[in-house]
Formats: C-alpha cells, sequence, structure tokens
C-alpha cells in the first residue's frame, strides 16, 4: 500500500483550514453603532412571497480554472493533472445531454426520476498517461552476472526490453439509473451494461450526497459503492494471455466491490464566480488492486481553483 | 522565470498606485454581505448586514433600501456613519445613501440572491460525479 504522499496531506490540511475560516468569515457581522447613535430602523421582517423564477435555460454549462491532481494507480504512469473542469450540460423535454452521458427519462414523479443512459467508461482514463521503460535483465550465479532467462521461452534476455503496460479501448455503456432527492440528501441506483462490445461487463453502483449551505459557503460530501464484474475488471485491470511477459506475468481479475468519497466545497463569491476546493477517495476492488497492472490500492484527487458558471 | 514574476510584481505595483493615487469618491457606501445564497428547499436566507458609509463632507444622509418607501434611517450632519441590521433576504435589492432633503442616490450597493441548484428536479437529482469538480 502506498502511503499518502504528502503533498496530498498538505493540501488535506489546507481544505480543513479553508473550510474553517470560510466559516468563521460567514458568521453574522456584530452590531456596531447602535449605542453610540440611536437605530431608527425597521425589526427583521417576513420574507415576501418569492416571485415565480423565470425559466431555467436548456443549457447549463460551467468552467473551473485551478490546479489540481488525480493519482493513476497504474503502473508506469503519470499522475492525471487537473488544469480545466467542464461542466457542459443541455435538458430538453426528455432527452439530456449531461457532460458526456446521454439519456431519455423514462418517469419524473415527486419521489424519483428513471432515466435510460449511454455513458463511456470511466477506467480508460487512467490508460491515457502510461510511459515507455527501457529494463535490463540479468542474472547473478556462481559469482558471476549473466543474461537472465526468459521463462517463457527459454531464450536469453540480452538486450534491454522495452515494456509499456497494455492499451486499453473506451467502452459505450447503457443503462438505467434511479435518482432521488429530497431533504436528507440525493442518492442514486445504477445499472450499466457494456454495448460497445468492449469488455462485455457491468457495473452496479449506487451514490449518496448531501449539500448543505452556509452564508457563501457550500460543502457537499458523497460517498458511494459499486460492483464491477469479472469481465469489466478483468478487460481493464487483468494481464490478458497474448499480453503476458517476462516482465508481466499473466493474472485474471474476479468481480469486486469499490467504493468512493468525496467532497466539495465553495465560497460563492458573487452570482457566478465561486472559489471551489475539492478532493476525492476511491479504494479499488481487492482483486483489481492485486493486479501487476496496479501499483496502488487507491486513487486520491484534489483540486483548487476559481469556477465560473455561465 | 525571473522576467515572468518582475511583471507581475510590477502589475500589483501598478495597481497599488493607482488606489493611492486616485481621487477619494465624495460618498463611499460600503455593505456586507452583497450576496445571500439559497438552498433549493429554502426560500429566504436571514443576513445581518453591516452597512458603512463615509462623506468628504459632512451632511445629513438617509439610508434607504429598494424594498422601503421610507429610509431605514437618517443621521444628523455627519461625515460617517454606521448601521447594522438583521434580515430576511428573498430577492435581489439596493442600499442607497440620499441627502436627507432630496432623492438623489449618492452611493448605492446591490444585494444579489443565488439560488443554489435546480427547479427542475431532473437536473437536481442528477449529480455530477465524485472526480467531477464542478
Amino acid at each position: 500500500m502506498k502511503i499518502l504522499r504528502f503533498q496530498h496531506l498538505l493540501i488535506m490540511s489546507a481544505m480543513c483550514l479553508w473550510t474553517q475560516m470560510v466559516a468563521a468569515q460567514d458568521a453574522p457581522a456584530a452590531s456596531g453603532t447602535a449605542a453610540e447613535e440611536p437605530a431608527t430602523t425597521a425589526p427583521a421582517t417576513n420574507p415576501p412571497a418569492p416571485r415565480p423564477l423565470p425559466e431555467e435555460k436548456n443549457w447549463r454549462f460551467g468552467v473551473a480554472l485551478g490546479f489540481g491532481e488525480r493519482t493513476n494507480p497504474l503502473i508506469q504512469s503519470e499522475d492525471i493533472p487537473v488544469l480545466v473542469d467542464l461542466d457542459i450540460a443541455w435538458f430538453g423535454e426528455r432527452w439530456f445531454f449531461d457532460n458526456f452521458d446521454l439519456g431519455y427519462e423514462l418517469v419524473d414523479s415527486q419521489n424519483f426520476t428513471t432515466n435510460i443512459v449511454a455513458r463511456v467508461n470511466s477506467d480508460r482514463a487512467f490508460f491515457g498517461k502510461t510511459n515507455a521503460k527501457y529494463i535490463n535483465f540479468s542474472y547473478l550465479g556462481g559469482g558471476a552476472l549473466g543474461p537472465a532467462v526468459d521463462p517463457g521461452t527459454g531464450e536469453l534476455v540480452e538486450q534491454p526490453l522495452k515494456f509499456k503496460p497494455p492499451k486499453r479501448d473506451y467502452a459505450v455503456e447503457a443503462g438505467f439509473e434511479m435518482l432521488m432527492d429530497g431533504e436528507w440528501g440525493m442518492a442514486a441506483l445504477r445499472a450499466f451494461h457494456d454495448v460497445s462490445g468492449t469488455h462485455g461487463g457491468y457495473e452496479l453502483s449506487a451514490d449518496y450526497g448531501f449539500r448543505w449551505i452556509r452564508g457563501r459557503f457550500s460543502i457537499a460530501p458523497s460517498v458511494g459503492v459499486s460492483y464491477k464484474d469479472a469481465a469489466l475488471s478483468d478487460y481493464y485491470w487483468g494481464v490478458h494471455e497474448d499480453e503476458a511477459t517476462f516482465l508481466l506475468p499473466a493474472y485474471d481479475v474476479e468481480g469486486g466491490f469499490g467504493w468512493e468519497a468525496g467532497l466539495r466545497t465553495s465560497y460563492y463569491l458573487t452570482r457566478s464566480l465561486r472559489l471551489a476546493v475539492s478532493a476525492n477517495y476511491e479504494r479499488l476492488p481487492h482483486s483489481v488492486s492485486k493486479s501487476p497492472l496496479v501499483e496502488d490500492e487507491e486513487v486520491l484527487g484534489y483540486f483548487a481553483g476559481f469556477a465560473w458558471q455561465f | 522565470m525571473l522576467a515572468r514574476l518582475s511583471i507581475i510584481i510590477a502589475g500589483c505595483l501598478g495597481v497599488a498606485m493607482n488606489a493611492v493615487a486616485a481621487d477619494p469618491l465624495p460618498v463611499t457606501l460600503v455593505v456586507k454581505p452583497l450576496l445571500c445564497v439559497i438552498d433549493k428547499n429554502e426560500t429566504a436566507c436571514t443576513i445581518t448586514f453591516d452597512v458603512r458609509w463615509k462623506s468628504v463632507l459632512a451632511a445629513e444622509y438617509c439610508l434607504n433600501d429598494s424594498t422601503r418607501p421610507t429610509p431605514l434611517r437618517c443621521w444628523p450632519r455627519a461625515d460617517s456613519g454606521e448601521h447594522s441590521q438583521e434580515r430576511v433576504v428573498s430577492e435581489e435589492f439596493v442600499f442607497w445613501l440620499s441627502p436627507a432633503t432630496g432623492t438623489e442616490r449618492v452611493a448605492e450597493a446591490k444585494i444579489e440572491v443565488l439560488r443554489v441548484g435546480s427547479d427542475d428536479r431532473r437536473r437536481e437529482r442528477r449529480a455530477r460525479h465524485v472526480w467531477d469538480v464542478l
């Protein structure tokens, strides 16, 4: 298990401090001059009946600029920088496009919404930042150093071997989601199956989140658990027979549960602009974390920057 | 790197110098906070407004707001004043300062209302993935 890097801990600590500072800043201001000048003001009044809000636009567009990072559990890979995050969505009468999820509303009631959705699998994102390495092998025996022997072929390994994690394709998955919300927060149940013939597997997930607003500060924790079956997990994280080498032994990944947790905070500066700080954590399924392709059993992400909502 | 840093420092100094050199406004009105953030299940927010004003010339000023026909408070001949008030806010409105004898707005501050979330429950229920920043 890889211990969290100092850089990550520092960012987590800064986030906690930021939370406390902002909460303190939004405490009600003290009455300043009541003693020196008699107040001739009206007391707090009841809120007037709110006017009906203008109809929402079909489009939603937001952009966040700042600095963040998402660790990459894949061997010989780089962490994924997060400098820009876009929020692009369009909601029609029933069809919607929400950040590359394409959906159609089946049921929308007071208690829940059910959609049919097509999306792109997220595991593939880790395979976009891989590096090739040349590795020398030698064997020490009888006090002398000699070339190593490939146990698979029995041949001598005399030249440095080029090694790069295997390639994986994007998968398009289709499925159903059931969304609920209330004063208790928001929850979602999802079931997706590959429809692109990439991995042929499925994923089930459940998420819960809550948003709390105090003054201009908003904090939204969320947790989620997911089950990815053997076909999906093995396609991305297994070492297939045709990929197995002297360096990378064959490995079959079984289906398993993973979980994740996140914290999103915002401090609204104006109606459109806010400071956004977020952190998230994902624990990979046990069988995935034991794969020779995986060097970390967890994924950690963070971001701090300004977000603009158009 | 050093050149870039120098440009940034020079830029900041330039802004600061401009701020010092600019003529002071005849009357300044500072209201805190200027934004009311309302969650989707709420209809209003309760805010204690801290209102402070300063004038180059002492005069009789009144503090008004756009939700009331009469002034909130008037000061006898003064060059500064403070006012604190707790209010329940559900819509945008404006604080302004006017001479006691006129309707001219010598300084004003707009209080904005932001409703977080969507009235469309399909959008509201569709929270973004834990990895997403926004």
